[in-house]
């Protein structure tokens, strides 16, 4: 089990979604992926897309304008 | 100081600053807004709601507060064109429009308190921002109109061309997306 950070810091939509979708394929079931955005669209649709994956997910606002969505490679 | 953080975090608390301010409005919610907000300003303008060709105005006024003409251009020939040029900025509808989507979407921002200034990742972002604004901006005054003046207005008004600009500029998408994919990931 391991954790990754994705840094998706200045990067516009859809950038940071196919990212994800990139990213998350490389891992292992209960692998946590931690990504980092500082653009709002993206607070939205990562989010929709882990949870309609079926992924675990949280998002977490680190800093004015800065998130963070955990998401675990849960099945 | 003190008693004015704790007065700020106790507002950003309620359900009410949640609401209104901190989380996104639903589709829906966006929707109607817009639906009744545009037939405001077609009420209250006699004009569709456009954006992009505003900006071609700016343009010209720019242009023309350093010395320049855009009477011979073709583009502003028209006698509505060189009535708005001429009429000047504070007499028309269309720059206070985007003067208020600008200040809004800046108000909004700072009322959730998620303002932040982005650092630029790249020069592929400068290369593309610069090429897909000029390609947005020269292809929005070629079809006459962008995805709000052309699609939106068009589609609202039950004209065919709002539906065929549809079809194309979702053409459009699906090469940019490709383009985006090779360049970009």
């Amino acid at each position: 089990m391991k954790e990754v950070i994705l840094d998706c810091m200045g990067e516009a939509c859809p950038v940071p979604l196919i990212k994800c979708q990139n990213k998350i394929a490389e891992l292992e079931i209960g692998d946590v992926m931690i990504v980092q955005i500082d653009h709002s669209c993206a607070m939205k649709n990562v989010p929709e897309w882990a949870n309609k994956e079926g992924y675990n997910c949280e998002l977490e606002e680190v800093d004015d304008g800065e998130w963070e969505v955990i998401i675990e490679k849960s099945r | 100081m003190e008693g004015s953080k704790k007065f700020f975090d106790k507002i950003t608390q309620t359900e009410f600053y949640q609401m209104w301010f901190k989380n996104a409005y639903s589709y829906v919610t966006g929707a109607v807004l817009l639906s009744i907000l545009q037939i405001a300003t077609l009420a209250s303008t006699g004009e569709p709601w456009g954006v992009s060709g505003v900006f071609a105005n700016w343009g010209a006024w720019i242009y023309e507060a350093f010395g320049g003409s855009v009477d011979k251009w073709y583009y502003f020939s028209s006698q509505g064109a060189q009535n708005t040029l001429n009429s000047g900025i504070l007499n028309d509808p269309g720059s206070y429009r985007n003067m208020g989507i600008i200040v809004g979407a800046l108000l909004a921002t700072l009322f959730a308190s998620q303002f932040k200034i982005k650092k630029i990742k790249n020069k592929k972002q400068i290369v593309a921002a610069t090429i897909g604004g000029l390609l947005m901006g020269y292809g929005a005054r070629l079809s006459f109109g962008c995805n709000i003046g052309a699609l939106y207005g068009g589609i609202a008004s039950l004209s065919l061309s709002g539906w065929v600009f549809a079809v194309f500029m979702f053409v459009g998408a699906v090469a940019g997306s490709k383009l985006l994919v090779k360049y970009f990931m």
